[in-house]
């Protein structure tokens, strides 16, 4: 039997399921009424999983052990999953369309999804993590992690209306996208709010790194990763003002800047091996 | 947002730069392809990819390690260029040597055009500027201009910034700015990381990690430095004067701790408790809690006592270490088990007695009185294993780590203000028109995020002409 906490976030799951298919159907079907009942299913699913967040944090404690739900894989992933659709919930009241759900939501569902398959009990923390820079740390990163998912997924949709705008065809779902400019302005702002919480996430990863083994900076996998991550948004900030790189190199490297992200957040706990081996 | 004007300035500079690089000398080339945002990206994105190398390929392994996953050839080939130390490898260091000189080029050559702007603005609006900002509006305004302007500055300084006046020509023109710091947002960015660089090298330099172990007790001021070969020998001493671990009750690890002293001429200067994420700092030098074990075999704590139960004292015996009690014999304990016959933890002690065959038995931690049904003059229990453990600390001192902390507060302060600030410029041109009329010229322009600077303007421009005898206009040309 699952805790309260686990049967919200299955909750949400479904939820992000349900917006997700709703978004898709609307897109296909053209109805406004369908993607402003995916728009309300993405508000529910922001309560459920809001809550399910302080039920999880409250049932720590009553176990004796407590502390912010942010520590495992499970717990980063539906706080991923928690950011992105808050995050998307922004831009879409933000910019008025909800030509975005399709391409942004279904993260969100495929996150919770994963999170789904992980071993979801509380665990108490190990040394390693008991650290206030925990929190500064792992939030920063993951609100990061979210704008560059928007960004990712706004730079799809950016492909595929500036290649429709480049042939003048002016049908299909393509054609109900905001333009190629606004599209090309979304993917850039959702970076410029990602990139300095990333720089944040790393400046306090390596100021608690500092703090907790006397190194701020070892060249460990995670540590690269999320450089390599950082360069590449690096390189697309510089892009978008330089002839030849702006629009869809840009684009390009925005795509390329989220899959170094799930490299570094998932790949490295996965694939790889390092400091960071508790996971998240 | 950079705004259109700025990609063409860029893209301007760099169409000049391309036409300079045909007619100048070698040095201007180098210099012109130094302070190219194109070398930037590139330099970025070939950071990127080669760190990648270094997460798939395990770093700092020993040779043997290598040899067990690559052929021969190979393992040559990836050693002949660094690959199993990339990160410190000659050509990684001439990657981040060129990054650094590409930053401080572009810092040469673009910061001071941006202070000559910044500091003497263009503060009148002449015709050619009024033609070449994007973002203009002409109205025709009854009055005179030396009252009309004197409105609209008051009406400048109430909703956007108090401007600058300029009388030239029988002409009044109003200059007002906001923002000016998201001009060096930028520079402080790249100063940041330069500053990031000279704090790592200082570190480097100036400062040492090294790792020891001290048994429980024990004091050390005596280091090897790590991956150097000589040796560091502190001011002081630092004891551990215990190291303990506690568990969770599923038997996870809670806490690891250790009690230490810093001993200075034989004195403690300083007492404190450590863990894992709270250090001791004492002259610049940082103890880490970092890892533990046990300094030799475990001793077990044995009672003695007469047949009626009376006790007689208490002794350690080390792994067959003999313990002679006087008038009985000696006492060795051969042997330890975590849970004998279902019984829990029991030690087996050799007893040899002058004269007698030597006899074995299992004393029971959870029996304590089970030996004295033995018949002997003295019967022993057993109290337990206590093992000697040692702590392992991590130590460094790192003189350059506040430069580091300085530089990414530099560097995130930077990216923030040349995110969320834009240098916003408003001019206004009162000229005497013919019929007694004011004829009003306003320009405005951004240097990014012109979508909301739009809406800025028009608010602002109608905030200023308010007066409703002010209502003629214009379109704009």
């Amino acid at each position: 039997m699952n805790t309260l906490n686990v049967q919200l976030f299955d909750l949400t799951t479904l939820l992000f399921g349900g917006a997700s298919g709703t978004y898709i159907a609307a897109m296909y079907g053209k109805k406004e009424t369908m993607a402003r009942i995916g728009t309300w299913i993405c508000i529910a699913a922001a309560v459920v999983s809001t809550a399910a967040l302080g039920v999880r944090w409250v049932e720590s404690y009553n176990m004796g052990i407590g502390r912010i739900p942010v520590t495992n894989l499970y717990e980063s992933l539906v706080f991923f999953a928690w950011s992105v659709n808050l995050f998307y919930l922004f831009v879409e009241w933000k910019y008025k369309s909800r030509a975005f759900g399709p391409f942004v939501i279904p993260i969100a569902f495929l996150t919770m999804v994963f999170a789904f398959t992980n071993e979801s009990g509380i665990q108490p923390l190990v040394p390693a993590l008991q650290s206030y820079w925990l929190h500064a740390h792992v939030i920063t990163c993951f609100v990061g992690y979210a704008a560059f998912a928007v960004s990712a997924g706004v730079a799809a949709m950016y492909l595929l209306k500036a290649g429709q705008e480049k042939t003048k065809a002016r049908d299909g779902i393509v054609a109900r996208f905001p333009s190629a400019k606004v599209l090309d302005d979304l993917v850039y702002r959702a970076i410029i709010w990602g990139f300095p919480f990333l720089t944040a996430g790393i400046i306090t990863g390596a100021a608690w790194a500092n703090y907790a083994w006397g190194t701020y900076w070892s060249w460990d996998p995670k540590e690269t990763w999320s450089l390599i991550v950082w360069l590449v948004y690096a390189a697309f900030l510089h892009a978008r003002v330089t002839r030849g790189w702006h629009g869809t190199r840009a684009a390009i490297l925005s795509i390329a800047g989220f899959l170094a992200t799930v490299m570094c957040y998932l790949g490295v706990n996965l694939v790889l091996s390092g400091l960071h081996s508790y996971g998240g | 947002m950079e705004t259109a004007s700025d990609v063409r300035t860029d893209n301007a500079s760099f169409s000049a730069a391309e036409k300079r690089d045909r007619v100048k000398p070698a040095s201007i080339r180098i210099w012109n392809f130094l302070i190219s945002v194109k070398l930037a990206i590139w330099i970025l994105i070939v950071l990127a990819v080669t760190s990648i190398l270094g997460t798939v390929i395990e770093q700092n392994q020993p040779p043997e390690k290598y040899h067990q996953v690559y052929e021969d050839w190979a393992y040559n080939l990836m050693d002949r260029i660094n690959l199993f130390d990339m990160y410190h490898s000659w050509w990684f260091l001439l990657l981040l040597c060129l990054f650094t000189l590409n930053l401080t080029c572009c810092t040469i050559d673009r910061l001071p055009r941006v202070i000559r702007t910044v500091r003497k603005p263009k503060l009148v609006l002449d015709d050619a500027m009024g033609k070449s900002l994007s973002l203009t509006e002409r109205w025709k305004s009854k009055g005179d201009v030396p009252h009309r302007a004197e409105e609209y500055k008051v009406a400048l300084a109430r909703v956007f910034a108090a401007p600058k006046v300029t009388e030239a020509d029988g002409e009044v023109h109003l200059y007002a700015e906001k923002g000016v710091s998201s001009r060096f947002g930028a520079y402080a960015t790249h100063a940041g990381i330069v500053i990031v660089f000279i704090g790592a090298i200082l570190g480097n330099i100036f400062g040492f990690k090294s790792y020891v172990n001290i048994p429980d007790g024990k004091e050390a001021s005596h280091l090897d430095a790590r991956g150097g070969k000589q040796h560091i020998d502190l001011p002081f001493a630092v004891r551990n004067n215990r190291f303990w671990l506690e568990t969770y009750p599923s038997g996870q690890p809670k806490k690891y701790a250790s009690d230490l002293s810093v001993m200075e001429n034989g004195r403690e200067v300083l007492r404190k408790t450590i863990t894992v994420n709270d250090p001791l700092v004492y002259k610049g030098v940082w103890f880490y809690q970092s890892g533990y074990g046990q300094e030799g075999g475990a001793t077990a704590q044995v009672a003695v006592s007469r047949q009626d139960g009376t006790p007689v004292g208490n002794f350690s015996l080390a792994p067959n270490e003999p313990v002679r009690i006087d008038g009985y014999g000696v006492v060795r304990g051969v042997n330890y088990e975590q849970d004998f016959q279902g019984n829990g933890p029991a030690l087996q002690v050799v007893i040899e007695k002058p004269g007698q065959p030597a006899s074995a038995l299992w004393i029971l931690q959870g029996r304590p009185d089970l030996d004295r049904g033995r018949n002997d003059s003295l019967a022993f229990s057993f109290g337990g294993l206590t093992a000697k453990m040692y702590t392992g600390l991590q130590v460094a001192k790192d003189p350059g780590v506040n430069v580091v902390w300085l530089g990414c507060l530099l560097l995130t302060a930077g990216m923030m203000v040349s995110f969320f600030l834009s240098h916003r410029r408003i001019w206004i041109r009162l000229a005497e028109g013919p019929h007694g009329k004011v004829e009003v010229t306003a320009a405005g322009s951004t240097n990014r995020n012109r979508p909301a600077f739009e809406k800025t303007f028009a608010s602002v421009l109608a905030e200023v002409r308010k007066d409703p005898s002010d209502t003629e206009k214009e379109n704009p040309v």
